[in-house]
């Protein structure tokens, strides 16, 4: 049974809906991850299920017990915003101790619960800082540890990571991943970004435009995208309409095709023949856009040798997997 | 800019700077030495001084009297302020942030309106009538809360932009807290600093404000200025002495109150 179920929710300001018919269920310990645009829903769901936004309509519940008519003090949920929301008049220690302070934990054992969190997050040295001494990604494992020290039935995480550098970003979210596994807490994680969430979830909700457009492990959303939008925001599929694809294939197909760009091999020998228009190198990666058969492509080749460096303008052939072609709606 | 470029750059800067405060404070210092010299007419420098002007000031019940009325009319219409504006800024700010367009052109009438045309209008709606209260100093605070008004809406309304107080609230509410003990809690501490410097704005403008006091109240609620203009026939090193007491006030009152805010952090 599922821990977390969210039943036909749907939410609209006016006559402009955010996201309408929502369903979805979460099992307990797992990290899932609220990914799509920005103006997706995806932020407005997440103040929903905290009680900060009202909901228009559907049920949400948390281990049975339903969440909508509850006030957002009672629903036992921890947040992590992504402008951090510190309270500035505040050491880090009186942060973390709020949300204890409010539940008239005894003083002792306040201490203590904000001593672990805070070693928790490794910030054990800082309780004394106020939040205006410490740098971004300090700001946010203190908002994390404050979320935390209240054993929240369910950590809710608002685009954590979005006002850090790419550095603090990546070592962040292990840390967030670590310490969820470790306390088999039921996660719910939104972000713009694919990579955060490809790496960090068990299963990934992909939004568009106030709806679910597809949900499942990072591998199938990867590898099996459902329709164009979906084949759009993940990856860098090539998204060819029915008459580019029978042209490029030389036989007839029906339906728009998506085809990974590391699924396509480039060699001397193929079966298409093409031509390098521009390549540009992504470090480890070389991606060259390429024109086969009056269709352009993009093409990602590991770059492990000079071998798999080819001149702008040189004739290639191409070979594609049958397998990594994907139909899509 | 070269090194010997520099030397003079910095020594006219300095120039420049000694130059305006002399200006500001010559004035200043003409009236400190005129309130204690005994006689000053025909001479460069006075005959010789004396603190008599003071103890002469500071004995005059009159005077006394004319203080503390002042601190009061002060005190009072900044506790009215604070009463009101602290909720109305949280409420525009937190529920109704559209508000704040309205609230910006509401806030500049006090100053739109010239403090003789604005006195008018108040003698005629408050000279009679069941809110008959022009000569108490019940419609001096009504009229200096208007004043203060547009001080301290800015100061607060920058704090509370600082602050980013929708997550604020929403992170305090997650954590447990009443909306009630968010604000007083999260929300009032943040706010320390754009209130106490709009106090203090508000009170040295106010403490030194005539046209409304002699206006709305006159001799019948004496005030300082109304006091310091009534008093302008007698002895000029009085006066002087009488100046030099209220700019001091006001500095020491500002600076002690300053020294008290200091941030712990």
């Amino acid at each position: 049974m599922s821990y977390l179920s969210i039943r036909g929710l749907h939410k609209s300001y006016g006559t402009t809906s955010i996201f309408s018919d929502i369903d979805c269920e979460i099992g307990k310990g797992e990290f899932v991850t609220l990914l799509g645009p920005s103006g997706c829903g995806k932020s407005t769901l997440l103040r929903c299920i905290a009680g900060l936004t009202e909901v228009g309509g559907g049920q949400i519940l948390l281990d049975g017990d339903d969440l909508v008519p509850q006030a957002p003090q009672k629903r036992g949920i921890g947040m992590v915003f992504q402008s951090y929301a510190l309270f500035p008049n505040m050491t880090v220690q009186q942060n973390v101790a709020f949300g204890l302070r409010m539940q008239k934990v005894a003083k002792e054992e306040s201490a203590e619960r904000v001593r672990e969190a805070l070693a928790m997050v490794e910030l054990g040295d800082f309780a004394a800082r106020y939040p205006h001494q410490l740098s971004g990604g300090q700001c946010q494992r203190v908002a994390l540890a404050r979320s935390l020290v209240t054993r929240p039935r369910l950590l809710l995480l608002d685009e954590p990571l979005s006002a850090l550098d790419a550095r603090i970003r990546k070592h962040l979210r292990e840390q967030i991943r670590q310490i969820q596994r470790e306390l088999g807490l039921t996660t719910i994680f939104v972000t713009h970004d694919q990579e955060e969430a490809l790496v960090l979830s068990d299963r990934i909700f992909l939004m568009n435009a106030g709806q679910i457009v597809q949900s499942g492990d990072a591998e199938t959303l990867y590898t099996a995208p459902v329709d164009v939008f979906a084949a759009g925001f993940i990856g860098n599929y090539n998204l060819l309409d029915a008459s580019q694809a029978s042209r490029l294939l030389d036989r007839p197909v029906s339906s728009r095709i998506a085809i990974r760009p590391e699924a396509i091999q480039i060699g001397s020998q193929g079966k298409i023949e093409a031509q390098i228009r521009s390549h540009s190198l992504l470090g480890n990666v070389i991606r060259y856009r390429i024109e086969a058969r009056g269709v352009e492509l993009l093409v990602d080749v590991l770059n492990r040798s000079a071998d798999d460096m080819h001149a702008n303008g040189q004739r290639i052939a191409l070979n594609i997997d049958a397998n990594a072609i994907r139909e899509v709606a | 800019m070269s090194r010997a470029d520099a030397i003079p750059a910095a020594l006219y800067h300095r120039i420049v700077v000694w130059l305006l405060f002399l200006i500001l404070l010559t004035p200043l210092a003409g009236t400190l030495l005129y309130s204690l010299s005994t006689s000053w007419s025909a001479s460069i420098l006075p005959d010789g001084l004396t603190f008599k002007w003071y103890l002469a000031l500071w004995s005059d019940q009159r005077f006394l009297d004319a203080f503390g009325q002042s601190l009061l009319v002060c005190f009072g219409a900044l506790a009215l302020s604070v009463l009101l504006i602290l909720p109305l800024l949280f409420v525009v700010h937190y529920h109704f942030p559209k508000l704040d367009g309205l609230m910006n052109i509401l806030i500049l009438l006090p100053f739109a309106v010239p403090p003789v045309v604005s006195s008018v209008g108040l003698l005629q709606l408050y000279g009679s009538g069941p809110l008959a209260m022009t000569g108490t100093p019940w419609i001096l605070i009504g009229c200096y809360f208007t004043i203060a008004l547009p001080f301290m809406y800015r100061a607060i309304t920058n704090n509370l932009q600082a602050i980013n107080l929708p997550d604020l609230m929403d992170a305090a509410h997650l954590l447990g807290a009443s909306t009630w003990k968010a604000a007083f809690l999260v929300v009032l501490p943040n706010l320390r600093k754009g209130l106490m410097v709009s106090l203090f704005l508000s009170f040295s403008f106010l403490f030194g404000e005539f046209v409304f006091a002699n206006m709305l109240v006159g001799t019948r609620y004496e005030t300082l200025q109304v006091y310091l203009n009534n008093m302008k026939n007698s002895s000029g090193h009085f006066n002087s002495a009488l100046v030099i007491s209220y700019f001091f006030f006001v500095l020491v009152f500002t600076w002690a109150a300053n020294r008290l805010n200091k941030d712990k952090s």
